[in-house]
Order: structure tokens, then sequence, then C-alpha cells
């Protein structure tokens, strides 16, 4: 009898748990806000000291020259310096940007423009540079230069300059650039920079308030 | 010398690199099993399907091996969800079941003379509570902030896996397992619950498929041979569902034919 009722007892607790536990998952996976519960605010790192967009004339991938300043006035302008080979910041930096880039409403891609000035001009020929920002996104401008005119332009927006690390064991070098990709707004001024780690929500949630002028 | 795999935030290379760790766990699970089967070997009844049990432990085995040391431990820990998913579909549901298959009923005797431990597999493996666990610990350990969090360390890591084996054995272990004896458990009941957990719809698999961007910031980040985040992270949500599907389904048919056999025997000893 005592038996019966203490199978009787453990199978309501059993049931209790359960319940409890169910209703656990349900409001876990309901209660997390899709963007993490920051609305509002920009997920990229604000900067101490916002800095103009550097007086910079390059090449692009058509062999034209391309004066940064002029070619991206008025537009929100997202500047990554790395290089095609970079065995990881470089592709998944611009890899997860591509991806965000293509789902963007018209209104708000139409007004941005991704330029992604190569840290080695030597191997990143035009071809080899177009042919490998046309696996993010085709509009992606592609800009080659001499190390010392990009260096010039890494000191007056506050980034660390480009160093070439010789590779190990006849290995290709690889190239020290900065990891941030920096935010100018359609006024010229950076204000925010996205470092590696930065992800996909990341720039769904701040290129549209960036666009704005946020 | 590496023990476990965790996630690395380094470019892949084909250099072979064992996992110490799994290498220990799998000798120490063949060592448990034979001392086991050993002990067994004195009652007929296990003797008989020897053959069988030991080709279900050599598959259990090598379906731990091959998912969790080199090369789909540290793909899966770095570079890819889908293949993170393929080892949970290996070691969570797939392997518990073969091990506990692989084990002669003999093998369970011992428990009997455990109240203590019988209470507590009584409580931890009834149908109910098995049910519970089983789904917590599963979305518990796909659950994006876990999974960032604890697949970075080789300790973090090997607590997932643990957690997907302990879930998974304690899953199969009503359906199983013949200690305790659950009269109120008929085979009807076995594939009602196999059954149920095929179709039920889990918060990580939702998250997975019809997420806008990627949930594992350890698989959008990774270096290559990591590439298009979401779309690998809906094929690990196929890879799910669909797979864990099939393996419950398996388990649905196993457990009808026995019902049958069962059935039929009882007929022919009634005759």
């Amino acid at each position: 009898m005592s038996g019966d009722r203490g199978a009787r007892v453990r199978i309501r607790r059993s049931r209790a748990i359960g319940v409890v536990m169910l209703v656990g998952i349900c409001v876990a996976a309901c209660g997390v806000p899709a963007d993490g519960g920051r609305r509002g605010e920009l997920r990229g790192w604000v900067i101490d000291t916002p800095v103009p967009k550097p007086d910079l004339t390059l090449t692009d991938t058509n062999g034209e020259a391309f004066d940064l300043r002029v070619e991206t006035e008025g537009y929100l302008t997202l500047v990554f310096f790395g290089y095609t080979y970079c065995p990881d910041v470089c592709p998944v930096h611009m890899a997860n940007l591509g991806a965000v880039f293509g789902d963007l409403i018209p209104e708000v891609r139409d007004r941005i423009k991704v330029v992604f000035v190569s840290t080695d001009p030597e191997r990143d020929t035009p071809e080899r540079l177009r042919s490998w920002l046309d696996n993010f996104n085709r509009s992606f401008v592609g800009l080659r230069g001499s190390l010392e005119d990009i260096n010039a332009a890494l000191s007056t927006i506050l980034l660390p300059g480009v160093a070439v690390i010789p590779g190990e064991h006849d290995s290709e070098p690889l190239i020290g650039h900065p990891s941030a990709i920096l935010a100018f707004g359609p006024d010229g001024t950076a204000r925010v920079r996205y470092p590696f780690g930065v992800r996909q929500s990341d720039w769904a949630h701040d290129l549209p308030l960036l666009v704005e002028g946020f | 010398m590496q023990w476990w795999c965790f996630a690395q935030q380094e470019p892949w290379t084909w250099t072979w690199r064992p996992l110490l760790g799994v290498w220990v766990g799998l000798v120490l699970l063949v060592l448990a099993y034979r001392r086991l089967v050993r002990r067994a070997s004195a009652d007929p009844e296990s003797r008989k399907t020897t053959r069988w049990r030991r080709a279900a432990f050599a598959t259990g085995v090598f379906l731990l091996w091959a998912s969790l040391d080199w090369p789909l431990g540290p793909l899966g820990a770095s570079y890819f969800a889908s293949v993170h998913m393929s080892q949970f579909l290996a070691v969570g549901l797939a392997a518990p079941a073969l091990l506990l298959l692989a084990l002669p009923p003999a093998a369970f005797d011992g428990l009997l003379t455990r109240p203590r431990t019988l209470a507590v597999l009584e409580e931890v493996t009834s149908p109910l509570s098995a049910f519970f666990i089983f789904n917590i610990v599963m979305t518990v350990t796909h659950w994006p902030g876990v999974v960032d969090s604890l697949m970075p360390t080789q300790l973090g890591s090997f607590m997932l896996d643990l957690a997907w084996f302990g879930g998974g054995l304690i899953f199969w272990w009503p359906v199983i397992a013949p200690v305790p004896r659950r009269p109120a458990f008929p085979p009807l009941g076995k594939i009602a619950y196999l059954a149920l957990n095929a179709f039920l719809i889990r918060p990580p698999f939702a998250m997975m498929v019809f997420s806008q961007h990627p949930i594992y910031s350890i698989y959008e980040l990774a270096p290559p041979p990591g590439g298009d985040a979401l779309g690998d992270q809906q094929f690990a949500g196929a890879i799910m569902k669909i797979g864990s599907a099939w393996i419950l389904f398996v388990g649905v048919v196993v457990v009808f034919k026995q019902w049958v056999r069962s059935e039929r025997d009882a007929e022919a000893r009634g005759a």
C-alpha cells in the first residue's frame, strides 16, 4: 500500500519536473530578442576621436584611378585594409559583410560603398583581387597602390601600418594589417569601427542606422 | 599532444592530429565491455546472441571514434555546424543505442542487487523523465551561448560530448535495457515514445533553420574552409531533424519486429 503511494508520489513528482522543464525550454526559446537586446545602439566600437576619410588615390581593379574622397562622397563607406592571401581575418570579415550586404533592402544597399584596400599589392594582382572580391559581392571595390601611400593613409586614420612577416620554411609571407573595418559616414567622418569578431547580425543591425548618419 | 577537439580559430590543415582523450576513453570502454561480457557469459541466454551484440558494440565504438577523433572532431568543433550535428547524431543517438544493445541481458543483472542504483535508474530512466532529460540536454547543448562558451576549450567540448552521450544513454534506456522492469511500458508505448521524439520540433532546430543570420559565432567566424555560415547552419538543422528521425525510425522498426516475434513465440507456446 505504502509502496503504491510512493510510486504515485514519484510519478507526480516526475510529471511536475517535466512540466517545469518544458515551460523552461519554451521561455528560453522565446525570451531572447533577435537583436540581443541592444536595439537602438550601434554594435560597432565607437571611436573616441572621429577621423576624416583619408586623402587617398589608388588604382581600382579596372586599372583606373580611384579617389577615395571623391568616389565615395555622400555614401556610407566601409573601408578595410587586407589582402587576398590572408588565411583568416580578411575572408571571414568580407564573407560576413558580403552575406549581409546582399540581403539589405536596395534603399540602404545603394547608399553604401565597400572598399577593400590591398596591403599586399605585389601578390594581389587586379585580376586576383577582382575575382576574390566577387566571391563576396560584385559591387565591392578593390584598390591597389604603393605601400607608402597606404601606410600614410593608415597613419592619418590612426590605424597601425602594414607589416610584412616572412613565412617560415619557404611558406608565403604573412601581412600584418589592421583587422578592423572603418565606417565613414555620409559626412566623410568615421565614428565607428568594426573589429574582427563582428557578426552578420551586428552588420544587419548597424548598416541601416549608419546610412542614416547615426 | 591534444586530448580533445575544441574550437580553434586557425586555418585547417590536413596534418594528422590524434586526440589522446578519445583513444583513452575508447580503450576504457572496450575493457569495460570485455569485463561485462565475461561476467555474463555464464548465462546461456546471453551467450546465444553474442555475435550480433559484438557487432553492435564494434559499430558503436567505431561511430564514437570516427566522430570524435581527427578529422571529424576538429572539423565539427571549429569549422562546420553540419559536421558538429553529424557528430551529435553519432555520439548522442546512434552510439548509445548500439552500446546498450551490445550488452548481454545478464550484464544488467548486477543492478538488481543494488537497490539504491536501481531506485535512481527507476527515476531517471522512466520514459517521462528520460524524454525530458534528453530533450533538455539536446536543447541546452545546442544553445548558441552554451556552444560558443564551451567549444573553445577542451574541457568544455568534452563536457558537451559527454552530455550528448549521457543524454543518449538515458533516452534509449527505457526502450532497450531490461532493468528496471517496466511492465507499464509495452512495445506500443516504446514506439510512441520514439515516434514522438522523431516528430518533435526542438528550439535549436527552429533557430538553425529559420534564423536570418548564423547563430553560432564559432562557425560564423571560422577561418577557411568554413564558408557560407548560414547555409551550413541550415544544413546542420536539416541533418539534426532528418538524421535523428531516421535513427528513431530504425528504433521503431526494431521494437515493432521484436514485438511481433514475441507475440508469435507466445502464441507458439500457447499452442
